[in-house]
């Protein structure tokens, strides 16, 4: 046996390491294409005790990526993150986290970056990281029910203004194009535009799913598995060369004269045969439950075949066998390329022997894939054993035989930490004389404007779960389930000028906002996920953004507690890593973008944050702070970005975000807006600007603290806080309630039947502006930067 | 009484239009298109909801109005049952003739164009409430049955290419004094006004929904499906407050009910 396994492996392409210099191993390497360092390749024709064949390489570059293995963060992640808690049922092991919402049904997150592919090709890169996430949630058993795109452009007024125009359009329809026809609502998102992105998109992408706690499935080969013999099936679109290399891509720096290239790491991705998937899907599910079977079930992204069945298998303690002659594929592709492509709209099962032929009877005849897709269908490619290798074969040889448990195990890399140093001043300003054209010239600032552009492109209706949409609250709200109560709700958040100034408050504010932005509708923070975007982590000072960024968010999430269970973190159960966000011009602004999971029990407590009836009193809870660092006014009035980065005030924040929450829940508040980007300022003025802008506002200001403060910094200063609408009749329980919280309730005014926005301190008028004329600012700014 | 909610590849709106079926107390299922199409004649009334069926391909349901289970529709439309097309469902009925009902495809939806002042200010896919008027006298449409004429709806649209328009001659003269178009887009009092946003998509005369001339073929570009519980109103409707009420699109379903039941 042994002979004969030398004498095929001895006729397939091996790439010549040991015994070479190791100028010639890197030259070797790159002559075949493979982007790992010399002493990767050596530790791995070490472990195999020979030379590695060419699809061994090609498996363990893309398996060894930043983006499949977590090499250069692992370490730092497990440092520091709290990902354990009373609610959560699946921290971050498998595609997707999962935290209960009652004793049945429970959310199911995910989240993703996909910056590289769509700086290269927006449009399709946007759509497949919509594509990719949703793959991550259904593969375990649950419906998909809602996704929210956090977004980073390039300054659309800057040097590179029409690329960065052009790649802020082709995201926004790629995210609708796929997002729409797949048929998943999108409920939230953010949009922000910054020099730092002109060369480096990003693109986020959340997603949700619901599943019930008993029928959740598992991205493992099932304990029986091995001795089994269980079936490995794949299913979905035949297999390509798209998507050729595309963790390896999105783990290297981008560079202009690569960008032909690279657009063949771009995947091609297919809402129509995705929504066809899903269905299948559903009866896959069901056809497991009907005969009480576990299978393993897992969805193909980066790393492609390779990297699904691979972690599959080790996850369950088993070796398998693969032939890729039994695979459907699009053409003749050389075995490496089989092996690792990217191409979407794949899954991959294992199961029992003995449902083989009902499971292929679900795809191919009963939702028709072959004809629904040329050349789709679900083949069976493979076979679990109970032993521990990965073997490949292709055309009679074997082209892969690795330990399986060493080529999913990845590598760990301790990166160098060094902090980042500059210059930072707070500037000396000049008030403003003429409040009326600072407040317009804010409204109207790319950073501020409404967002009702893009996201009437975004069908946020479909499935009819809607409840709360983009434009109307903080955060979006779904009720997933018909004849339950219980709401979900999801807002995104990260702040990069905040991030520049200081990494650590970057991750801390950017959790903070999330969760009062979920708090703000009166859903109570249930789990946190983070997509971490950073530079090099090869260079010192990004990886300490990096870890000071984890370390920031981290803290928020310790020690802003999980409501009901003192001291008990809120729980960050799932997430990614996106580094080498940086080209030659230099990297991104540290952006560990952040979405919080809310739950309601009853949507139908659920508020809002348009104002309600004139005369109703306005209060304001949070202090403002000196701490305009990174804030839309030094931004937009001084063309500055200051030094006093706002921070949170742990304790503070807490008993703001629980107050807020249960005076909703005991329906004190006619409306609520969370305090962040524009200040106290624009706050209140977003509260009579979206629709039906039917009342203004009188804001009295001298109660609001600090007191001492001067008029304009009280005004944009982004402290944390909230304003809130009273109920008529209920603003002394709320003010008990608020009290009861050490909160010091700050009245602020009232909702006013006029349509003016009036400000005024000491008696004297600050501002006093049209309503129409305000929002004819505030809702055409982005529609001009995207123009 | 037992509805088919038809379900082309690319459907994505299946599952809530039989939700709202059933929640108006009829029976109902989903329709897979590559069944025997014979088996459609054994139901009384038939939904076809909104998606991307067949991935928009050559026009937005160009493909499935070739369908077998189209030809089968066409019987059963003959027949006089209630068949409403929503959306996607719409452009189907319109590509299989069935829309304004010549048998010949004499109009088609095409891509939105959203007219302001005589200038063009946006393209394509649309999403937000708007306002219907119910354009017909009760009784003359299936989907439209308990309806009063100038009766007003808050409904969601969602898509690129509702953009109604015809090159046949005096056609919506035609379907206007055929009492025809069942609904128009128009302003929360009622008005229509043949400029956007009121007009959302660049509709021919604000023209939201059509039926054949016998009434029981209806296709409408707004969701009714996705506007069945006041909790699903946008925040600004006072509705939206008391989240046990019936939402307005409620009535679409009532009223096919209805509609079968007398003509049972």
């Amino acid at each position: 046996m042994l002979f004969e396994l030398i004498g095929i492996l001895q006729r397939c392409t091996q790439l010549n390491i040991i015994g070479l210099a190791d100028s010639d191993v890197e030259s070797n390497l790159r002559g075949a294409g493979i982007g790992m360092s010399v002493q990767e390749a050596r530790s791995i024709a070490e472990v195999l005790g020979r030379d590695p064949t060419i699809t061994e390489l090609f498996c363990y570059d893309a398996m060894w990526s930043e983006h499949c293995s977590y090499k250069s963060s692992r370490a730092t992640l497990k440092e520091f993150m709290p990902t354990d808690g009373p609610n959560v049922v699946m921290g971050p092991v498998e595609d997707s986290g999962i935290v209960a919402i009652d004793d049945k049904w429970c959310v199911v997150i995910s989240h993703e970056s996909h910056n590289h592919p769509s700086q290269i090709l927006p449009n399709e890169g946007a759509a497949t990281g919509i594509g990719g996430i949703v793959r991550d949630v259904n593969c375990m058993g649950a419906t998909v029910v809602a996704t929210a795109d956090p977004l980073r452009f390039g300054d659309p007024y800057g040097p590179k203004a029409s690329k960065v125009r052009w790649v802020a359009e082709g995201v926004v329809d790629g995210i609708w194009q796929y997002g729409n026809a797949l048929g998943v609502p999108n409920i939230g998102g953010d949009i922000v535009f910054n020099e730092s992105f002109d060369d480096n998109c990003l693109v986020n992408v959340v997603s949700l799913g619901i599943v019930r706690r008993d029928q959740i499935i598992r991205s493992r080969a099932p304990p029986a598995a091995g001795e089994g013999g269980y079936d490995v099936i794949l299913i979905g679109k035949p297999t390509d060369a798209s998507g050729l290399g595309g963790v390896t891509f999105a783990s290297e720096a981008l560079r202009e004269e690569d960008e032909e290239t690279n657009r063949g790491a771009v995947q091609i991705p297919d809402p129509f045969l995705k929504n066809v998937l899903f269905k299948a899907n559903d009866d896959l599910f069901r056809l497991v439950r009907e005969e009480s079977v576990e299978i393993g079930f897992k969805d193909l992204g980066g790393g492609g075949f390779t990297c699904a069945a691979s972690e599959m298998g080790a996850a369950g303690g088993f070796g398998m066998e693969i032939n890729l002659d039994d695979m459907h594929k699009a053409g003749d592709f050389p075995p490496e390329v089989l092996s690792i492509a990217e191409t979407q709209e794949r899954f991959l099962i294992i199961s029992p022997v003995h449902l083989r032929e009902k499971i292929l009877k679900i795809y191919n005849e009963d939702w028709d894939l072959p004809n629904v897709y040329e050349g789709a269908r679900a083949s069976v490619v493979g076979k679990i054993n109970s032993g521990n290798r990965f073997v490949v074969r292709h055309k009679g040889e074997i082209v892969c035989d690795v330990p399986i448990q060493h080529l999913t195990g990845g590598i760990r890399y301790q990166r160098e930490e060094r902090p980042r140093t500059f210059n930072l001043v707070e500037p000396e300003t000049q008030e403003a004389a003429d409040y009326n054209a600072v407040l317009l010239k804010i409204l109207k600032s790319p950073n501020i404007a409404s967002r009702e552009h893009v996201y009437r492109y975004y069908d946020t209706e479909v499935m009819g779960n809607t409840v709360i949409r983009p434009g109307e609250a903080d955060a979006g709200l779904i009720a997933p389930v018909r004849g339950e109560k219980f709401g979900v709700a999801m807002s995104v958040d990260s702040n990069p000028f905040y991030g520049r100034i200081s990494p650590y408050w970057g991750g801390a504010t950017a959790v903070a906002e999330a969760m009062r932005n979920v708090a703000a509708i009166g859903a109570t923070p249930s789990t946190i996920t983070d997509c971490l975007n950073y530079g090099n982590p090869e260079k010192p000072e990004a990886f300490w953004e990096f870890r000071e960024g984890v370390k920031g968010l981290s803290d928020s999430c310790k020690q802003i507690w999980l409501k009901g269970y003192e001291n008990q973190p809120v729980p960050i159960v799932s997430g990614n890593v996106s580094f080498y966000n940086e080209s030659p011009q230099g990297s991104v602004d540290p952006s560990p973008v952040i979405a919080c999971v809310g739950i309601i029990k009853d949507i139908g407590k659920a508020i809002t944050q348009e104002l309600k009836a004139a005369g109703d009193r306005l209060y304001l809870i949070g202090p403002r702070f000196d701490e305009l660092g990174g804030s839309e006014y030094y931004r937009t009035i001084f063309n500055t970005t200051g030094a006093n980065v706002p921070i949170v005030r742990f304790d503070l924040e807490r008993r703001m975000i629980y107050a807020v929450i249960d005076a909703i829940d005991e329906g004190l508040l006619a409306s609520a807006h969370d305090i962040s980007n524009g200040g106290l300022a624009c706050t209140a003025m977003e509260m009579a600007l979206v629709r039906p802008a039917k009342f203004g506002l009188d804001l009295e200001l001298d109660n609001a603290a600090d007191a001492g403060m001067r008029t304009d910094k009280l005004l944009f200063s982004e402290s944390s806080g909230f304003v809130l609408e009273a109920r008529p009749g209920r603003e002394g329980r709320l003010v008990d309630l608020l009290r009861s919280y050490d909160l010091e309730p700050m009245e602020i005014g009232k909702v006013s039947r006029k349509r003016r926005i009036v400000m005024k301190r000491a008696g004297v008028t600050v501002a006093d502006l049209d309503l129409d004329e305000a929002r004819l600012a505030w809702t055409s700014g982005l529609v001009e930067a995207m123009r | 009484m037992k509805i088919a909610v038809v379900q082309f590849p690319g459907t994505n709106c299946e599952y809530e239009t039989l939700v709202a079926v059933k929640a108006v107390g009829m029976d109902g299922e989903i329709f897979r298109w590559n069944r025997s199409a014979g088996e459609l004649s054994s139901f009384d009334g038939y939904f076809i909801p909104g998606g991307f069926s067949y991935q928009d391909r050559v026009r937005a349901g160009a493909i499935a109005s070739k369908e077998p289970v189209m030809q089968a529709l066409t019987e059963e439309a003959a027949k006089g049952k209630p068949i409403i097309g929503i959306c996607n469902g719409f452009q189907i009925l319109v590509e299989a003739g069935l829309l304004p009902g010549t048998g010949k495809v004499e109009m088609a939806l095409a891509q939105n164009v959203m007219v302001s002042n005589g200038k063009i200010v946006r393209r394509g896919y649309y999403c937000d409430w708007i306002n219907l008027r119910h354009e017909a006298p009760p009784r003359r449409c299936s989907g439209s049955f308990l309806m009063e004429r100038g009766s007003l709806f808050k409904i969601p649209i969602a898509h690129g290419e509702g953009n109604l328009v015809t090159s046949t001659p005096k056609l919506i003269e035609m379907l206007n004094d055929e009492e025809q178009v069942v609904f128009r887009y128009c302003d929360k009092n009622g008005r229509v006004i043949n400029e956007f946003p009121v007009n959302v998509n660049g509709s021919t005369e604000s023209i939201a929904g059509i039926c054949n001339p016998e009434g029981n073929v209806l296709g409408m570009m707004p969701h009714p499906e996705r506007a069945f519980f006041a909790w699903q109103l946008p925040a600004f409707d006072p509705r939206k407050q008391r989240p046990d009420e019936p939402g307005p699109g409620r009535s679409v379903f009532e009223s096919v009910k209805r509609y079968i039941e007398v003509n049972a």
